[in-house]
């Protein structure tokens, strides 16, 4: 039995049986990571110091009985979310030598549930991608395959979970920066409903589609780190005022419920026969389990992809604005005037596709461009919420892949950006809606794993979760920890 | 100029052609008939959520200043922000 291949669950029996000590499992990790991280590269930074400390609280409440089930578990962390005084730079540059006065609400409260953080995550540039490839650093492998990508944005996290470097992980989830990774490494991974998790010590990259969501080895363990981080936070005044039920049920199994296939995200362009094969399969086994199948339509999922990429970029160049070289991070000094210090601060500070991803949010949202594509575009989310409020009338959730490929060469899809942004076809749709989805390994093709996505109406995640789990159980799927 | 990202000779050329194909794909928004339609700005139905007017423990100006590339007697400090004339 190797410690860093278990799940939340498990580990949290035997550092309460004593089998070993929270400090014990925190060098067992490092270990590992010493061990496979130089081919992986899930890390960013390690918290060595951090994590010991918490490791040694950890072993104390576990000593005089008042352990919860994430007490001494290691955990990693994206970096986009604020750790006081741990240097986070969304995996740009232009944030090189941030250190955060503070921290924010979702890790906060893993903290205070007895968490182990073991370091910081690599991901695309201020979350901006779909392979980890855009980060400001160096791209992160997949476990499975070193000449892959991991997915994205939050392939580092993603990839420490696959690769039994650390037991849970935290990423952020855009228009399918959690899911997608998920499927891509073979691990558990959701997104909440939009307003579920407080955004308080996220570096915002699109404020009306950000959520954050943890990465998991089992559908329980996903449940609990939610449950853990879920919320009302004064300090964001979209996070939600709601009853903490996102595991109600959760072993209640799918006989009865009706699970919606749209055919649209069937038929989806480029989808691969091996991740059809393996979905399919996955639809019988829940069909076996007692659900029943219901073909669904979302018309307007030839539009979503168009409209996300308007307003996700809308967004971004409103919220990047911040980084001009005055308050924190990157700084070009010897600018002759302030102009001069924004411009060639931002010139050396953002790479490419933050670049290409402003340049669009201005453009459309200029004047005499704003009606034309902003407007238009946050009418057509109307008509993408519609269509899941009209598919849900006829079932309680909605199932299909994660994404229509698994994890593909890195550098294929770099040269042409519109390729990037189809991987999050299945995914997007979901943010635009602000709905939950979870993306749980569904089996391989080509040796690399496959995800199936459910959704769920907004604050289902109960729902949702209760798909997951009884899939996981039907089929007996253990999630596995590649490069054994 | 309005995004302040300090495009280079060369620049151009290369984001023009790939937001040119970005833009292309976006256009079939315009096929849509959105007449009736109201937008969504976002997703939940909370509004104006406003909460008490409570002073309360905020960051220290040392602490605020901490990240400062250049700070000042408790300042930022940027370059002139005026032409000499």
């Amino acid at each position: 039995m190797d410690p860093t291949k278990l799940t939340i669950g498990e580990l949290g029996q035997l550092l309460r049986d004593r089998e070993f000590s929270a400090q014990e499992l925190v060098l067992l990790h490092f270990d590992r990571i010493e061990e496979v991280d130089g081919e992986v590269r899930a890390y960013l930074r390690l918290t060595q110091e951090l994590a010991y400390e918490q490791a040694r609280i950890a072993d104390l409440a576990i000593k005089t009985g008042e352990a919860g089930p994430l007490t001494g578990i290691p955990m990693a962390v994206k970096d986009v979310l604020c750790v006081k005084g741990v240097e986070t730079t969304a995996g740009s540059q232009i944030l090189r030598g941030f250190k955060p006065p503070y921290t924010g609400t979702a890790v906060q409260r893993l903290f205070d549930a007895g968490a182990v953080m073991l370091g910081v995550t690599n991901c695309d540039e201020f979350a901006m991608g779909s392979s980890t490839e855009n980060s400001g650093y160096f791209p992160t492998h997949n476990p499975w395959n070193f000449d892959r990508v991991p997915g994205g944005s939050s392939g580092g996290s993603a990839a420490a979970v696959a690769a039994g470097a650390a037991t849970f992980g935290l990423g952020t989830d855009t228009g399918g920066s959690i899911r997608q990774p998920a499927a891509l490494c073979g691990v558990v991974g959701m997104k909440p409903t939009y307003g579920r998790v407080s955004r308080y010590g996220l570096i915002a990259f699109a404020s009306s589609l950000d959520q954050i969501g943890p990465f998991t080895r089992s559908v329980e363990d996903c449940a609990l780190v939610l449950e853990t981080m879920t919320g009302h936070d004064p300090l964001d005044a979209t996070s939600a005022n709601r009853p903490n039920d996102v595991r109600r049920d959760l072993a209640a199994g799918v006989e009865g419920m009706r699970l919606g296939l749209p055919k649209e995200y069937f038929d989806v362009a480029g989808m691969e026969t091996g991740v059809k094969v393996a979905v399919d399969h996955a639809l019988r086994v829940l069909e076996s389990a007692g659900a029943k199948l219901v073909e669904v339509s979302l018309p307007h999922t030839d539009y979503g992809l168009a409209a996300y990429y308007i307003i996700a970029p809308a967004e971004c160049s409103s919220n990047l604005a911040r980084f001009d070289g005055v308050k924190f991070g990157m700084s070009e000094q010897d600018a002759q005037n302030i102009t001069d210090l924004y411009t060639r601060t931002r010139r050396k500070g953002f790479g490419t596709e933050v670049r290409r991803r402003v340049m669009l949010g201005t453009y459309a949202l200029s004047s005499g461009y704003y009606d034309a594509y902003y407007v238009k575009a946050q009418k057509v989310r109307t008509l993408i919420k519609r269509d899941f409020d009209e598919a849900f009338a006829k079932c309680d959730a909605i199932v299909s892949a994660t994404s229509p490929t698994v994890a593909f060469p890195i550098g294929s899809k770099t040269q042409d950006p519109l390729s990037m942004y189809l991987c999050d076809v299945l995914t997007l749709g979901g943010n635009l809606a602000g709905l939950p989805g979870v993306s749980i390994p569904c089996g391989m093709s080509e040796g690399l794993p496959v995800g199936l996505q459910v959704l769920a109406p907004q604050w289902r995640e109960d729902i949702a979760l209760r798909v997951a789990r009884a899939y996981e159980v039907a089929s007996d799927m253990r999630v596995e920890v590649a490069l054994v | 100029m309005l995004a302040r990202i300090g495009l280079e000779p060369g620049d151009e050329e290369f984001y023009a052609d790939q937001l040119s194909g970005i833009l292309d794909h976006i256009d079939r928004l315009q096929q849509l008939n959105t007449d009736h339609i109201a937008p969504t700005a976002q997703v939940v139905e909370v509004t104006n959520t406003l909460r008490e007017d409570v002073p309360r423990p905020c960051l220290s100006q040392e602490e605020a200043l901490a990240n400062a590339p250049a700070a000042v007697d408790g300042f930022f400090r940027v370059p002139s922000i005026q032409e000499e004339t």
